[in-house]
C-alpha cells in the first residue's frame, strides 16, 4: 500500500526498523566511548566527542534510511529554504545560541573545573559545561547558574585558571608614631613564619597606600599558588594584625585632633567661672 | 648560641634513618617530630606523629605476619605543605662569578624530608612524610606568572668543600658542576632543576643527594643552561622514592 511518493507502509516499517538500530547502536557506542576512552580526555572534549558520535550515527542512519527508499530530497529544497528562512526568523537566539556554543568550543576560554567569573553578570564560580545552547557556572554557595551561550561567549571572562600563582592583597593602618618599617619588618616575618603559601619569590611587597587621617595605610601583597587562594587571602588580615600585636604596634581608632584659639578659651574660661558664681549665689 | 647547642643536643639524641623491625613498639625521635608506633593486637599496629608545630596523624597498620618493618628515609623535598610541582630553586648566598670556558665545583645543602616507608617483600609503600624544617619549607615561582612554573625554595649556603653543619634530617649535600661554555663572564646566584631525577642516599642521620652538572652554553642566539643529572657512586643506602620521575627532560631557561 503506497502512502506517498512511492513509500509504503512496509518501507516505512523497515525505515523505522533502521532508526531505531542507529539510536541503539549510538547509544551502544557513546557508552562504550564513555566507559573505556572518555576517561582519559578532558571532560570538555569527551562531552563534545560523546555527542559528535551519537549524532554522527543517527544521521548515518537517516541517510542509509532515505538511500534505501530512493526517497528524492530536491522537491524540498524549495520548500526548505523558505521554510529556514521562517524559522531561522523565529529561532534567532536558539540559533545565535548554538553558534556561540560551537564558537565556545572553539576558542576554549575556560575549561571544565575552571574557576572563572563574568564580571557584567556578577558571577563568580566554577564552569561545569558548556553545552550546546547554554553554559552551566556552579558559584560558590552551591547554587548553579545558566548562561545562554551567546551572553557567555560576548562577555568579559575573567580566569583563575590559566595562571600558575595569584597575587593578594590587604591594607592595614599604622598608628603615626610608629615606625613603618618596624611594621613592615614585623609583618613581613609573622607572613613567613605562619603563610605557608606564600611565595618566597616573587617576595611579598609593601606599598604606604596613603598617610591617612588617623593612620598610614600600608598595602600588603602576596602571591600564592592558584589552587590556594584560601589559604592566603581569607587570613591574610589575621596575620598581620597578629604581627602587628606581638611588635606593639597600634593599629588606630579613628580619631580627631581638635585646635582651639587663645580667645575660644579665654571665653570658654569666662564662662565656666560665671557659672561657678551663679551656682554658689 | 643557646639555640645552636640545644638543636645539637636535640640531634644527637635523634633516631637514625634505616629499616626497623617492629615486634611490639617503637619511639622515633626526629628532630623535632615523634614517632610512636604500636602493637594494639596480633594484627594491627598504630602509628601515631606530633610535630613541632602540635600537628598530629594517627593512623592503623593491618599486617599480615606478626612483626613491622618500615623504613625512615630522606626523600625529595616535594610535598610539604602541599605538593606543587617537581622544581627546586636553590638560590646561593652568594654569586658565582665564572670566566668564560671556566669550571667550578661547588657544594649546597639541598632540602630533604623524612618518608616513612612501610616494608613488605621487596615493596616500600610510602606511610608518612615529615618535615623537619617547616618554616624554611616555601613555594617559589621560577619564570613569569602565566608560563612560569612553582619550585620548593631554598636558600643554599656555597661551599667549594664538602664539609657542612648540621645538616642531619634537614639538607642533604649535593655537588654542583657549573661549566661556562659561553664567551663572556657570567654570575651565577641560583639553580632551578627537576629534583625527581635525583636520587638520595643515606647513612644515619646524613644524607647526600646526585649531582648536578650545569652548563652554559650558546643555543642558536640564546644563551641557556643545561642542567642534568650525575648519579652518585656512593656505598650509603638509596631511599625509597615514590614519585615519577621527569623522564629525561633537562630543565632549559634563559640565562637571566
Amino acid at each position: 500500500m503506497e502512502i506517498a511518493g512511492g513509500l509504503t507502509v512496509l518501507s516505512l516499517l523497515f525505515g523505522g526498523i533502521i532508526m531505531a538500530a542507529g539510536v541503539i547502536l549510538a547509544k551502544i557506542i557513546k557508552m562504550l566511548f564513555f566507559r573505556y576512552y572518555a576517561p582519559t580526555l578532558p571532560k570538555d572534549t569527551a562531552k563534545n566527542f560523546g555527542k559528535i558520535i551519537y549524532f554522527g550515527i543517527i544521521i548515518i542512519a537517516f541517510l542509509v534510511f532515505t538511500s534505501s527508499q530512493g526517497i528524492d530530497f530536491s522537491g524540498l529544497l524549495v520548500a526548505g529554504g523558505i521554510f529556514a528562512v521562517v524559522i531561522g526568523f523565529a529561532t534567532q537566539s536558539v540559533v545565535s545560541n548554538l553558534i556561540s556554543g560551537v564558537f565556545l568550543m572553539i576558542e576554549k576560554p575556560a575549561k571544565h573545573g575552571d574557576t572563572i567569573q563574568i564580571p557584567d553578570m556578577d558571577i563568580t564560580g566554577t564552569l561545569l559545561d558548556i553545552a550546546t545552547f547554554s553554559s552551566r557556572v556552579r558559584k560558590f554557595d552551591g547554587t548553579v547558574i545558566r548562561i545562554p551561550n551567546e551572553k557567555f561567549f560576548t562577555s568579559n571572562i575573567r580566569s583563575f585558571a590559566l595562571s600558575v600563582v595569584r597575587r593578594s592583597d590587604a591594607v592595614v593602618g599604622i598608628a603615626y608614631n610608629h615606625d613603618i618599617d618596624d611594621a613592615i619588618s614585623a609583618i613581613k616575618t609573622e607572613i613567613r613564619l605562619s603563610m605557608p603559601f606564600v611565595l618566597v619569590v616573587p617576595a611579598p611587597e609593601f606599598r604606604i597606600e596613603e598617610l591617612a587621617d588617623s593612620s598610614v595605610n600600608i598595602h600588603v601583597f602576596v602571591w600564592h599558588p592558584i589552587s590556594d587562594w584560601g589559604q592566603a587571602q581569607p587570613i591574610m588580615l589575621k596575620v598581620i594584625k597578629r604581627a602587628l600585636d606581638k611588635a606593639g604596634i597600634e593599629i588606630p581608632f579613628p580619631q580627631r585632633v581638635v585646635w582651639r584659639s587663645k580667645e575660644e578659651e579665654e571665653e570658654e574660661e569666662d564662662k565656666d567661672e560665671k557659672e561657678k558664681k551663679m551656682n554658689r549665689s | 648560641m643557646n639555640q645552636n647547642s640545644s638543636e645539637q643536643d636535640q640531634r644527637s639524641n635523634s633516631s637514625s634513618y634505616g629499616v626497623y623491625k617492629i615486634s611490639d613498639s617503637l619511639n622515633l625521635h626526629l628532630l623535632n617530630a615523634t614517632i610512636t608506633i604500636k602493637r594494639i593486637d596480633q594484627h594491627t599496629f598504630s602509628y601515631f606523629r606530633e610535630d613541632v608545630q602540635g600537628a598530629t596523624v594517627e593512623k592503623i597498620i593491618p599486617v599480615a605476619t606478626g612483626n613491622l618493618g618500615i623504613e625512615v628515609a630522606p626523600i625529595r623535598p616535594l610535598n610539604y605543605p602541599a605538593r606543587r610541582g617537581n622544581h627546586v630553586f636553590l638560590q646561593f648566598d652568594k654569586e658565582i662569578y665564572l670566566r668564560d670556558k671556566s669550571t667550578i665545583d661547588i657544594f649546597v645543602e639541598c632540602p630533604i624530608e623524612i618518608g616513612i616507608f612501610l616494608m613488605h617483600d621487596s615493596n616500600h609503600d610510602s606511610l608518612d612524610c615529615i618535615t623537619c624544617d617547616p618554616v624554611n619549607s616555601r613555594f617559589a615561582l621560577h619564570g613569569s606568572t602565566d608560563t612560569g612554573f612553582l619550585c620548593k625554595y631554598a636558600d643554599a649556603v656555597v661551599r667549594t668543600s664538602e664539609s657542612f653543619d648540621n645538616t642531619a634530617y634537614t639538607k642533604a649535600v649535593m655537588k654542583i658542576s657549573i661549566e661556562n661554555q659561553l664567551d663572556s663572564d657570567h654570575a651565577v646566584s641560583k639553580v632551578v632543576f627537576p629534583i625527581t631525577n635525583n636520587s638520595i642516599y643515606y647513612k644515619n642521620s646524613e644524607s647526600v643527594i646526585d649531582s648536578l652538572k650545569v652548563i652554559m652554553r650558546k643555543r642558536g642566539l640564546v644563551s641557556i643552561a643545561d642542567v642534568k643529572v650525575q648519579p652518585l657512586e656512593t656505598d650509603w643506602a638509596r631511599s625509597p622514592a615514590w614519585e615519577k620521575s621527569t623522564s629525561d627532560t633537562i630543565m632549559e631557561r634563559d640565562i637571566e
